[in-house]
């Protein structure tokens, strides 16, 4: 007795390959799953269970498996893999999961003997208290003995999306799959096939059940199609791909295995994700077989019928020469005829069923075959250490002893509708086929074959030409010859009852999860008697194979217990993934350097040459400081570049600000009703800062506006909301005022920035541009110029976001950094620097300046940051005016922009730390001490050589003087503080207007 | 992701696209008439009902235009789509939606006997 | 022109094209203005493309023609083209000659290559030939003209380096 291989079978190779389980060294065939290759080995013992630690076998051999979970060593370290699933290849090395030490000695089996303290609900009743044992010591146990595999080491899995847009796309390319196929070759649709396995065929390789198609033996008739597809130009197959989402629009997720039986090439992506759109989803994915719970269902040995059939047919291997078959229905019939063809005895036949529902013809076969038959019986339960000895069959109210090494299961069939319903299809109970299938599709959904609940393949044709016939595609039929009557004649059975009472006897209802049947009607006697509830009190059903080979039993032991149909218990929701998806395969490329698209001005490479270290702004990669040398600290960079640039001159690459061009015969009325200035008064050629609101009275965005006259405007946005700005003028001019005749165009990107600033930045840019005059009275502050210049046209401004006397240019830019560089020839006379974002903050802090989400962050009004002299009070509208005089704006409690200095000239304050009032500070705090607000923004000021910060303060403007306290880190101390100005220098803009 | 039929450029996916919230709120003329509740009515206050609900969207990374759309919250189905200005269509004329309370169906939820 | 990546059934390369964007309303006015600089009215349905030799123009959205110059012109000669425009005050012109950059994605295998980084459905059926289209490449947004037997792609400058090493990635892996 044994495993044997089956030579008769062609659909595996007869290549040897040698791989290692648990350090042991086996042989396979390619093609071979570890699961099949295992049994080839005669390894059925294989993995321990996850709450119990109980020995387990292979159950399945698919996606359904519960038991054959492994963790593969090479590669990514990669847990719990499906050793159903998982191909073979040369070196391939495979370790069991949830043992220690060993799989053999497994200290955590203690579990099972302790179980009666794991029942339903024992995470939720045992670890609740006393306070503090869940971290110390409960947590740590749970993690060591509980959990799957281990996670990987290193994660460098490379996986691609691919899109699809096609006009059908077919789920299983099985016997369904191909006639709809077949039907489908050199039509006006474009097909895409998703076939999980890295063959087609379906049950005609998974059986012998169809033994003739159209005179052709199946394997022949599936070559023929597939050659017939492959010369057709509209149809595309993926194999290896399983379907994992149906989602709403008929948008289908798959994930294929490009390395299915081979060593994962590094450089190559290992997974596609495959986002499929199409306008009809035909399903043809089939069904599960599902077990019946009996005593000790999980011990090595017990098999589902149908996988111990696929193993025979499809990977020529017969895992027991003399199994045990126990059935409630007709599809074992072709597992026992394929066992006595092979010239093997089952050890006994066991069918839950009648005479008359197993039939006269099928009763003659066993009894010519001589195979001990038990008919009217059951399987009680089966004894053994780590694997089936004896089997204990009731027939009659008597146990009867045999013994068998295997025992076959079959519960029925379940058409595998979990695709259906995750696309909101709905489906009804059917009490012939005792199982769930669908019934009205939600979306443009065609079930085929037996996922529809049509188990006659003789006639499956029948059903798939009248299904299809809206396509308007021809009519296909096929004689299909069967091996074996095709009644289905099922009997309702979902449990045996137990003859044996010990902690060790245990019935599972979900093997994966370590779910009894005993179990559920503790739950359901707790009071979970809602589906859902029980579900998540118990997790059946909730491993990682979703209870795929038991949930409806679970619905059909429940429904006895509440005395209820199944209909009306109904099933727990769908949702995917179908199977466990890689998250490597939902990443996709999107992982490192391309997790975000990353923004470059056309100075970028310049920045790199000259030691900038970047910061990211957005998707932009702005330079935050200089290094003058390799060891400079940032600290030092900053306070090098803010002190030159006050000196002499310094100079910001501002390309990254947004910049939007506005244009219309009412561009003047809708510029007045974007932003709270006035423009109406306002001259050509010059400028002015302004300030976006919404319609809360919040400040959204700040810029500079640009008037060239009252049909033209420029304005410039902040860097990170340039989008947003554009997107909300277009909205109000598509929806509020379409009466304006107005267009505007983002040319951010059509124009590189420079803001050079400092007192020498006059003499710099007048050398840069010989013909302009820079003199103060024919270019004041804020006006602007566009000239000529290096073939191109040139804009500049006289503006300043440093207080200093200052120029923003802006050039095309194809000509950027050519002009960068020859004004750093020019500057060299005056030490011009190079500047990042974190001197452009600290300059601005200096002078008072706010950025837009770093003093405010979508609470703050104009007239919290003093800027009543912005707001067009005179306008009748603009975004956000009523806002401003709504009762919570206009409180003088609220949070009010101050400067904030330490008293002792020494003392650094945090930006973000609290401001509270004093009069109990320092003292020992003993009540809670009222917040005033937050430190907003805080620098050390290279040009007053002490710390300025900036703080939105409750009611600021009236404490200007006052003394309060800034938090600091970890509480560790306060540092009292005083109120002041936010405006550290130049107060009289002496510099800026000079 | 679902698929809208933008107006102008057909069928694409539903990243192409930003939702702008609840359809047919006019900003107000006459702002500075209006006292505080009825100014924050409009600022604040959108409905929120699972069901049938005319919003808002625009098509963002394409053509960059507004539209209107009846969508059905419990399913997603998009149920019309028009163009701004246009009047909104009957609620009476959609029918053909689920109507179990959340949209899933009746059998193949847990929820179904909670039901009751 | 610059070859970007040549692989089976796949040729991508990088072009120096200029471009300008043109708002309006599109109504005669309009049609005539264009017309009047270009020989060559503006078309009117929605996302559609005429071009020749020296040109694409195209309808962008309801309210936007793209003029991109397959042949680089005289920048002065564009500048001057915008300001005749622009001289119209129911028109925008803005220059957006520097500020793209432009790839030209041809080979049969072209769509499968695309849909790696792309939803959009490119198939001729949906997307016929002298159409154009906005939608997301690589997470970013781009427009693209089917000119039949090649795609113009455009996209902001500042992603230069990224779509380039993502589009060369597709190869790749």
């Amino acid at each position: 007795m044994g495993a044997k291989d089956n030579k008769k079978s062609s659909y595996i190779s007869n290549k040897e390959i040698s791989f290692k389980f648990d350090g042991k060294k086996y042989h396979g065939y390619e093609g071979d799953t570890i699961a099949s290759a295992l049994l080839r080995n005669n390894v059925r013992f294989v993995a321990r269970s996850f709450k119990y630690h109980r020995p387990r076998g292979i159950y399945t051999c698919g996606i359904e498996e519960p038991n054959g979970i492994v963790q593969i060593l090479n590669e990514h370290n990669e847990p719990n893999t499906r050793a159903t699933v998982k191909q073979i290849y040369e070196g391939l090395k495979v370790s069991s999961q949830n043992r220690w030490p060993s799989l053999n000695i497994d200290i955590a089996s203690i579990n099972n003997l302790l179980s009666p303290m794991f029942s339903a609900g024992f995470y939720y009743k045992t670890f609740m208290g006393p306070k503090g044992f869940w971290k110390r010591i409960y947590e740590p146990i749970i993690r060591r003995t509980a959990g799957l595999g281990k996670p990987p080491r290193e994660f460098r899995s490379k996986s691609i999306h691919q899109n699809h847009n096609v006009d059908i796309v077919i789920v299983g390319g099985g016997l369904s799959g191909l006639i709809a196929a077949r039907k489908l070759i050199d039509t006006q649709y474009d097909v895409l096939i998703l076939e999980q396995d890295s063959f087609l065929g379906g049950v005609l390789k998974n059986s012998n059940k169809v033994k003739k198609i159209n005179n052709k033996e199946p394997k022949e008739w599936i070559k023929e199609t597939e050659k017939l597809i492959q010369a057709s130009k509209n149809i595309k197959v993926l194999k290896n791909s399983l379907v994992t989402s149906y989602n709403f629009t008929n948008h289908l997720i798959a994930s294929e295995d490009k390395c299915a039986g081979k060593k994962i090439d590094e450089n190559k992506s290992e997974l596609t994700l495959h986002k499929i759109r199409t306008t009809h989803t035909i399903l043809a994915n089939g069904h599960i077989e599902r077990f019946i719970s009996f005593r000790n269902n999980d011990l090595p040995g017990v098999m589902l019928a149908s996988s111990f059939e696929k193993y025979i047919h499809r990977y020529g291997v017969v895992p027991e020469t003399n199994p045990a078959i126990f059935t409630n229905n007709s599809t074992t019939a072709t597992l026992l005829k394929s066992l006595i063809d092979l010239g093997h005895k089952p050890a006994a036949y066991i069918d839950a069923r009648n005479k008359e529902k197993i039939g006269r013809k099928f009763l003659n076969y066993l009894e010519k075959n001589n195979i001990p038959t038990y008919i009217n019986a059951e399987v009680e339960g089966c004894d053994g250490n780590k694997k089936i000895k004896t089997i204990s069959i009731r027939k009659s109210n008597k146990i009867i002893k045999i013994k068998s090494s295997m025992l076959c299961v079959s519960g029925g069939l379940n058409p595998d509708i979990h695709l259906f319903t995750q696309s909101k299809g709905l489906v009804k109970w059917d009490d012939k086929l005792v199982t769930f299938k669908p019934d009205v599709p939600f979306q443009n959904t065609i079930t085929l074959g037996s996922v529809s609940g049509n188990y006659n393949y003789e006639k499956t044709f029948e059903e798939i030409n009248k299904k299809l016939s809206f396509l308007k595609v021809k009519n296909i039929n096929l004689k299909i010859e069967l091996s074996d009557i095709n009644n289905f004649n099922i009997k309702e059975l979902w449990e045996t009852k137990h003859e044996k009472k010990s902690n060790w006897s245990k019935s599972f209802i979900d093997l994966h999860n370590d779910v009894t049947t005993k179990d559920l009607k503790q739950a359901v006697k707790e009071g979970f008697d809602r589906i859902e509830h029980l579900k998540r009190f118990t997790t059946n059903s909730m491993g990682t194979d979703q209870g795929k080979i038991s949930s409806i039993n679970s619905l059909g032991i429940v429904s006895k217990i509440l005395k209820k149909k199944i209909s009306e218990v109904g099933t727990t929701t769908y949702r995917p993934p179908y199977a466990p998806l890689s998250f490597s395969a939902i990443a996709g490329r999107n992982t490192y350097e391309f997790y975000d698209p990353q923004r470059k001005t056309p100075i970028h490479n310049w920045h790199i040459d000259n030691k900038a270290v970047f910061e990211d702004v957005g998707q932009w990669k702005r330079p935050w400081y200089f290094k003058k040398f390799e060891m400079e600290s940032m600290h030092l960079a900053v306070q090098r570049e803010s002190e030159q640039t006050r000196k002499t001159a310094g100079i910001l690459d501002g390309s990254t600000l947004g910049k939007i061009e506005i244009k219309g015969k009412d561009a003047l009325e809708f510029m007045n009703l974007m932003y709270t200035n006035a423009f109406t008064k306002m001259k050509p050629m010059t400028s002015r800062y302004a300030l976006m609101l919404g319609e809360d009275g919040m400040i959204k965005d700040d810029g500079i506006v640009c008037k060239f006259d009252d049909k033209h405007f420029i304005v410039t946005t902040t860097s990170g909301g340039a989008p947003k700005v554009l997107a909300d003028m277009e909205e109000y001019l598509q929806t509020e005022w379409p009466h304006l005749q107005v267009y505007v165009n983002s040319i951010t990107e059509q124009f590189s920035t420079f803001n050079i600033s400092g007192p020498k930045s006059r003499d710099i840019v007048s050398k840069v541009f010989t013909d302009v005059d820079f003199s103060n009275e024919n270019f004041p502050f804020m006006t602007f110029k566009v000239f000529d210049y290096m073939d191109t046209k040139v804009r500049i401004m006289r503006a300043s976001f440093t207080g200093e006397l200052g120029y923003e240019i802006y050039i095309t830019p194809n000509k950027a950094l050519e002009l960068w560089k020859k004004i750093f020839h020019f500057g060299k006379a005056y030490d011009l620097v190079p500047y990042g974002t974190e001197t452009m903050h600290l300059l601005r802090a200096e002078k008072g300046y706010v950025v837009i989400g770093q003093e405010t962050d979508g609470t703050v009004t104009p007239l919290d940051l003093n800027f009543n002299w912005m707001i067009g009070k005179k306008k009748k509208d603009f975004i956000g005016k009523r806002s401003l005089t709504r009762s919570d704006t206009s409180r003088d409690d609220r949070k009010q922009l101050v400067g904030i200095i330490p008293l002792d000239k020494s003392e650094f304050i945090e930006e973000g730390q609290h401001v509270v009032e004093c009069e109990r500070l320092p003292k020992r705090i003993t009540t809670p001490v009222e917040y005033l607000g937050h430190v907003s923004s805080s620098y050390h000021s290279p040009n007053l050589n002490h710390c300025i910060a900036m703080a939105m303060i409750k009611g600021g403007n009236k404490l200007m003087g006052s003394k309060l306290f800034v938090s600091s880190t970890y509480g560790t101390k306060n540092i009292p503080v005083e109120v002041v100005s936010p405006i550290f220098i130049d107060p009289e803009n002496k510099r800026l207007v000079s | 992701m679902i698929l809208i039929n933008c107006p102008y450029c057909g069928e694409r996916d539903q990243s192409e696209f930003s939702n702008g919230g609840e359809a047919h709120v006019a900003r107000p003329e006459n702002s500075e008439n209006l006292n505080d509740k009825e100014w924050g009515k409009y600022v604040f206050y959108r409905d929120n009902p699972k069901g049938i609900f005319y919003e808002r969207w625009v098509h963002t990374h394409g053509c960059r235009k507004w539209f209107n759309a009846v969508r059905n919250t419990s399913t997603d189905e998009i149920l019309k789509i028009y163009k701004l200005g246009d009047n909104p269509p009957n609620k009476e004329s959609f029918s053909n939606t689920l109507k179990t309370p959340s949209g899933e169906p009746k059998v193949g939820s847990g929820n179904f006997t909670v039901k009751k | 022109m610059t070859q970007l990546l040549s692989s089976e059934g796949i040729d991508v390369s990088q072009k120096n094209f200029q471009q300008i964007i043109i708002r309006g309303d599109g109504k005669d006015q309009f049609n005539q203005k264009i017309n009047q600089e270009i020989s060559t009215f503006p078309p009117s349905k929605n996302l559609e493309v005429t071009t020749n030799h020296k040109f694409i123009l195209a309808k962008n959205s309801f309210d936007q023609w793209s003029l991109i110059y397959l042949v680089e012109q005289d920048y002065k000669e564009i500048l001057k083209f915008i300001s005749k425009i622009n001289s119209n005050d129911e028109i925008l012109a803005s220059d957006y000659s520097y500020g793209q950059v432009y790839f030209e994605i041809s080979g049969e295998n072209k769509n499968e290559f695309l849909n790696q980084l792309t939803h959009f459905d490119l198939r001729l059926k949906k997307f016929p030939a002298f159409t154009m289209a906005q939608t997301l490449i690589a997470k970013i947004d781009c427009t693209i003209y089917n000119l039949k037997d090649k795609y113009i792609v455009t996209c902001n400058k500042s992603y230069e380096d990224y779509f380039k090493e993502r589009l060369k990635d597709s190869i790749k892996v």
